[in-house]
């Protein structure tokens, strides 16, 4: 409640037997003595309150409500019969539940904070929709979120999905126009082919992590049922769908700022430039592995940085500097023009007489069509104010060469997962169909 | 004429286990090659079917009761390499001996032998999983399979670029793409497989569904062994 409070609009607290204020509202009895519109309800009651509160609800024409009781389909027979029940309540009347089971969620930008976490309402506004399973780790990703300067457009922890799933919070998402990544926890759900529909339909990016890798069958049959684990078939299914998948929690917030913050990638081909030697070796090793390929510069760009940098430590790739100069962010810019490049990644430890090439890097992803992803390192009192700047500018920036070279990756599956779309990127970020430019292509050729 | 509906004729008996051959027929009906086989009554027969399919030739037991064959008295569910009458005969009356006295129905199944090395074993299955309903499986295949793992999968049905890609997902890919000097295997006809069985599992009441081992060879492929589960009807 006092998290609710912040929200600009009316918040009633309703008791039946309160009376007196809650910070600074007068208790109602009941959702159906409220004047005025309410667009949604928290419902910190008992489970078995829930059917009857929620069917008061609806008869108030409250088409949403949040149920963060446990003690449901969670809790065996007993509590399933419980949540069909609020489930049948809530079709009565139309009402769209979240939960039961959950935490809530979040909406920085409107101050809408109906989570009983302590701390939230400190979560800053970002463009990441955040859709977990569990409303813990929907927090874990809000606060990582905060820490990385992020933040977040919203934080969903979907609970038990009595009638909000994966599906309807993607769907949902899509159109919201604070949101340009949206990000997955899923431990299981029983309609996995429906969220991966939803996943497809989606134009906005949707990276996932599956929880529970070791849940799989037992290998020791040989047939196609035991071969067949839930991981595994999360994994592919999310890749058939267009969904690249992470194994961190971290990781996913990376891979959304990379996703959520570029032009579309158009191909796995990864150019590094890097100030230091070190973090571009392993930037390099390990973007291979992350799926990324490093293709070799065009002869055009390897003479155009020779001509900014006569006898540069290694004009190959990666574009190595040896160390921060103010021509760096000309050689960025060299890289990102090359034709053979689909996503760049720069590496450079801050050097405070330098800062970080920002006005090099405004606007370069958006002129080139490619993203453009920034690492560095410093004492954050330094590099922040820069660090906010490259944001701004267009550029998602990373804590490590590793996070970097992941989120990279991440980029290079996306762009491979998506080479068959039946779409090409404009320039907002949306998609329209190119079949129209295919057709024309067609006929003249008769 | 045409074969029956196997799927339909294993419901009339109520079995949700279809025999091996039911399953090759099924499998040819979605277009998938099969070994050519036999199903014969008595050792007679089989020794007519041998003649005609061509030695030297294979003998299985055939038989809803029995799905692993070749586990099944102590080896005389599957006898290869039979490469004459005699053999044939004797093959034969062992397995229907065996099936007396264990008091099951069985008949026995003659198909033509063909080499392993002339291509590469996968394994192509179809499931149909709770959440996300039917899935097919490509992966390397027979006594490979459990020691390796090297599966892929894909949500059903797919198309023949996303069996491809199945394809090309596995470990042992390079055998099939012909290393060290083996001819390619056909890969076109091992997506069209993959393709045919995620159909199959699609648009059948299958539960599970195992063509392992499926031989992939340069010039298409062939089942060599099918085992189909329906659902409970």
């Amino acid at each position: 409640m006092a998290n609710a409070t912040a929200f600009e609009g009316p918040v009633y607290p309703v008791n039946p037997s309160g009376s007196g204020e809650l910070f600074g509202s007068e208790f109602v009895p009941s959702v159906t003595d409220i004047d005025g519109p309410v667009d949604l309800a928290l419902c910190c009651v008992p489970g078995p309150a829930m059917p009857e509160v929620v069917a008061e609800c609806g008869a108030a024409g409250i088409g949403a409500a949040v149920i963060y009781a446990s003690g449901f389909a969670e809790a065996g027979d007993e509590g399933a019969a419980l949540q069909d029940a609020v489930v049948e309540a809530a079709a009565d009347h139309d009402v769209s539940l979240l939960g039961p089971n959950t935490s809530g969620f979040l909406v920085p930008a409107t101050d809408l904070r109906c989570s009983f976490a302590s701390g939230v309402g400190e979560v800053p506004a970002g463009n990441t929709a955040v859709v977990a399973q569990s409303g813990g780790v929907a927090h874990v990703l809000a606060f990582q979120s905060r820490r990385q300067r992020r933040g977040v457009s919203a934080m969903v922890g979907l609970g038990n999905r009595a009638n909000v799933g994966f599906a309807e919070a993607i769907e949902y998402f899509d159109g919201d126009d604070r949101t340009d990544s949206i990000v997955l926890h899923v431990e299981g759900t029983d309609d996995g082919r429906r969220l991966l529909e939803a996943c497809r339909e989606s134009d906005t990016p949707v990276i996932a992590y599956k929880a529970g890798r070791s849940d799989v069958g037992d290998f020791a049959e040989s047939h196609t049922g035991a071969l067949t684990g839930d991981h595994e078939l999360y994994t592919a299914g999310f890749a058939q769908y267009g969904v690249p998948t992470v194994d961190a929690t971290d990781d996913l917030l990376d891979a959304a700022a990379a996703l959520g913050n570029s032009p579309p990638p158009a191909g796995p081909d990864v150019g590094v430039v890097t100030a230091q030697a070190g973090p571009g070796i392993i930037i390099t090793d390990r973007i291979q592995r992350a799926g990324g390929r490093l293709p070799d510069l065009t002869a055009e760009t390897r003479a155009r940085i020779d001509g900014i940098l006569p006898g540069i430590t290694y004009d190959d790739h990666p574009a190595d500097t040896g160390l921060p100069m103010p021509e760096f962010g000309a050689v960025v810019t060299a890289v990102a023009e090359d034709d053979r490049i689909d996503v760049v990644l720069v590496y450079e430890l801050f050097e405070a007489a330098l800062g970080l090439p920002v006005d090099d890097l405004e606007g370069l992803a958006e002129r080139v069509g490619k993203p453009v992803l920034f690492a560095t390192e410093g004492i954050d009192e330094e590099v922040d104010a820069d660090r906010d700047a490259l944001e701004a500018a267009g550029v998602p920036t990373f804590e490590t060469p590793e996070r970097a070279a992941d989120a990279a990756g991440v980029l290079a599956r996306y762009a491979r997962l998506h080479a068959d779309d039946p779409a090409t990127p404009t320039t907002d970020g949306g998609r329209v169909p190119s079949g129209a430019a295919r057709v024309q292509e067609g006929r003249s050729d008769e | 004429m045409s074969e029956p509906d196997p799927v339909a004729a294993a419901r009339a008996d109520g079995r949700t286990t279809l025999t091996e051959a039911e399953g090759k027929r099924l499998l040819a009906s979605a277009g998938v090659g099969t070994t050519t086989f036999r199903v014969c009554a008595d050792a007679d027969a089989a020794v007519d079917a041998a003649a005609a399919v061509g030695f030297p030739v294979v003998a299985k037991v055939s038989s809803p009761a029995v799905t692993h064959k070749s586990d099944w008295a102590d080896g005389a569910g599957v006898v290869v390499g039979l490469d004459s009458p005699g053999a044939v005969r004797e093959a034969a009356e062992r397995i229907l001996d065996a099936a007396a006295e264990r008091g099951i129905p069985a008949a026995v199944l003659i198909e033509e032998a063909v080499p392993l090395d002339r291509g590469t074993e996968v394994i192509v299955g179809g499931v149909r999983d709770p959440s996300f309903g039917p899935v097919v499986l490509t992966g390397l295949g027979g006594v490979f399979t459990e020691i390796f793992e090297d599966t892929s999968h894909r949500i059903a049905p797919i198309d023949r670029a996303e069996a491809r890609s199945a394809i090309e997902d596995l470990r042992a890919a390079p055998l099939l793409r012909g290393a060290r000097g083996r001819d390619p295997a056909d890969v076109d006809a091992l997506a069209a497989a993959v393709v045919a069985v995620g159909d199959l599992v699609t648009d059948h009441p299958i539960a599970e569904l195992d063509v392992n081992p499926l031989l992939a060879t340069p010039d298409g492929v062939v089942a060599l062994d099918a085992l189909v589960v329906l659902e409970d009807a």
